[in-house]
């Protein structure tokens, strides 16, 4: 989240032929709001406004940048605009689609698809008991499809998390934010800093920024699918390579979910990046691969699982 | 946890700025880090950077949701810090070793732990009063409490910036700790280095952030702390934070406020400038290819419209 929060543009705002309804989110680099365009359909707009570098105050409809700050300020709005230019290019059902590119208030903003569900994350949190093999290997390899799109724009995503990826009301997946996108081209600017999320972030995002690559994105889906099960975000990558505490997906949750399902999921989060899935397609292979299903494990009665409890306790 | 924060770092009329600062948190642990580098040669920046991210990194690993032992955890960070600067000084073969003050706070549980080597200082506000600061470990704050000088002596005592506690330095350096302290809603907590404090003194810091949004205080206070101070004015950086009831409303306080309630287990957000460089190298997008990277994308999105 952010520490110096901006102010958002406040409801009924007319933000160019556009009437802003309410803030979506905010972060460090930007501002989303849902608004209604001319025919009354709804659209969700990014405002670039990194917090380090612009601030609005309240009631305010320009920020404020200093002029200290103004060439990082525009360099980062290169940032935006290669995100807008990459994704201008993508016309993919599982990539939000932008409709509108346009110039106001001192800053720039970017008119996208508004699409109506709700976030991964948001979606496993509400309903744990969703999470079901088959829910797993349909989201992600309906998913895997828009990256596969991306990447064969030779573009990285390299910030995908469950928050990151949008649940339409049909159950489709949309992969949105491409806000780290850009970092491929901008890691050497001081005040934006690469952006990632530790527990998502693949090894490489951390140190070795020249090793980035589809395998890096693969990481984060890995660890996406991870977190979808246990309902956490897993032990960040640059923490795993000084002591791994992260129990594979093979022993925590063996019998519950397919063995193969278990394996892909560990072979995407393989700390050597050579080790994983070396494409999207590679991994798609797997996540559609024909499984046995695993075996039920017969419902232990109260008793029997305090029995069990004690004797595992005992046992370590 | 509830609170709203800000940081800021000035260089002043100084060239060079050698203070770091820094703050991270998880859904139950706040962590802030000042440090203040001394040293030739830019060294000094590389001494302060160190012990800032040598304590988050730390606070990053080890937290889980909260840190188990504060002090301890405060204590070792910072002997870490003054290692890993000596280390520094003996890769690169440096004469002197950088050296840098450091002041870091932990509030958890509603609870604050403090430490410091040096002469950054950490101020608990409340009610618009000075409630506690930490005691500067420098020669001129012996001379004013033996009594052989005065406050206003103090202030321009040729001594003034002579430290001994600091990391990175020969001695192992000394560390003082707080007590733990109860923090109440609206409480502010300031960390800061000498270029800030030179110029305000505490009680106008209480008054000024009393109720004030940090947001726009704090870069008056320091305008106001680096106009004080004339053109010799140091490096001035400030991190502040008003500590919230974890009950209190959330729409009350406007949009800067920070609740970590939501914030998943064991993720940390950390704010921290990278090394740095200068932004103004840059190069700068003029006017007109603002004009044609927006047309460009138009015209892309016109193309794949349906």
């Amino acid at each position: 989240m952010v520490q110096q929060a901006n102010h958002p543009l406040p409801p009924a705002f007319q933000l160019d032929e556009y009437c802003i309804e309410h803030q979506l989110s905010l972060g460090g680099f930007s501002i989303v709001y849902v608004a209604t365009d001319i025919h009354g359909t709804r659209v969700a707009i990014k405002e670039y406004l990194p917090n380090t570098l612009a601030l609005r105050g309240e009631g305010k409809t320009a920020p404020v940048i200093s002029e200290d700050h103004l060439p990082a300020f525009r360099y980062g709005m290169k940032c935006f605009f290669e995100e807008g230019k990459s994704l201008a290019g993508l016309s993919h059902p599982n990539v939000i689609r932008v409709l509108n590119f346009f110039r106001a208030n001192d800053t720039v903003y970017m008119v996208m698809e508004y699409e109506h569900g709700r976030t991964l994350q948001e979606l496993i949190q509400k309903n744990r008991a969703g999470v079901t093999e088959n829910f797993i290997r349909n989201v992600f390899t309906k998913m895997l499809n828009g990256l596969r799109e991306v990447h064969s724009h030779r573009l990285l995503h390299l910030d995908l998390k469950p928050s990151n990826i949008y649940m339409r009301n049909n159950q489709t997946p949309v992969l949105i934010d491409f806000g780290a996108a850009r970092q491929t081209l901008a890691c050497d600017t001081p005040m934006l800093k690469p952006m990632y999320t530790p527990g998502f972030a693949s090894p490489e995002h951390y140190s070795q920024r020249e090793l980035l690559g589809p395998w890096s994105d693969i990481y984060s889906v890995g660890a996406s699918m991870y977190a979808c099960i246990s309902a956490s975000t897993p032990q960040a990558a640059d923490g795993r390579l000084e002591k791994d505490r992260l129990v594979p997906a093979m022993v925590r949750w063996e019998g519950l979910y397919s063995d193969q399902l278990l394996e892909t999921i560990d072979w995407c989060l393989c700390l050597n990046h050579r080790y994983r899935p070396q494409s999207v397609f590679a991994l798609q292979k797997a996540l559609t691969e024909a499984v046995i299903p695993p075996t039920p494990q017969p419902k232990a009665k109260w008793l029997d699982q305090m029995v069990g409890k004690f004797k595992k306790s005992r046992s370590p | 946890m509830k609170f709203t924060i800000y940081q800021e770092s000035r260089a002043g009329k100084r060239a060079n700025n050698e203070d770091r600062l820094a703050h991270c948190y998880s859904r139950d642990s706040l962590l802030m880090v000042v440090a203040d580098g001394m040293g030739g040669h830019y060294f000094g920046e590389v001494a302060a950077q160190i012990a800032v991210q040598t304590l988050t990194e730390s606070f990053q690993r080890q937290v889980t949701t909260r840190i188990r032992d504060p002090f301890l955890f405060l204590q070792t960070g910072m002997l870490n810090a003054h290692r890993a600067i000596l280390d520094f000084a003996g890769k690169h073969q440096l004469q002197d070793s950088p050296r840098t003050t450091c002041v870091a706070c932990i509030v958890q549980n509603n609870i604050a732990y403090w430490a410091h080597s040096g002469d950054s200082r950490l101020y608990l506000l409340r009610k618009g009063r000075a409630l506690a600061q930490t005691k500067d470990h420098s020669r001129v704050r012996l001379l004013l409490e033996q009594g052989i000088i005065n406050e206003e002596q103090a202030s321009t005592h040729p001594d003034r910036n002579k430290i001994y506690g600091c990391l990175g330095g020969q001695q192992t350096p000394e560390i003082e700790f707080s007590h733990k302290t109860t923090l109440e809603a609206e409480d502010v907590l300031v960390l800061c280095t000498d270029g800030a404090w030179n110029g305000l003194p505490g009680n106008l810091m209480a008054v000024a952030l009393k109720t004030a949004n940090l947001m726009h205080a704090v870069p008056t206070l320091l305008a106001q702390a680096e106009t004080r101070c004339g053109p010799q004015a140091d490096n001035l950086s400030m991190i502040a934070v008003r500590w919230q009831d974890s009950y209190v409303d959330e729409s009350s306080a406007g949009g800067s406020l920070i609740s970590t309630k939501s914030m998943p287990r064991e993720t940390v957000t950390t704010r921290l400038d990278e090394f740095g460089r200068n932004p103004r190298h840059k190069t700068e997008l003029s006017e007109e290819e603002i004009e044609l990277a927006i047309e460009e994308i138009r015209s892309t999105i016109q193309k794949y419209a349906k």
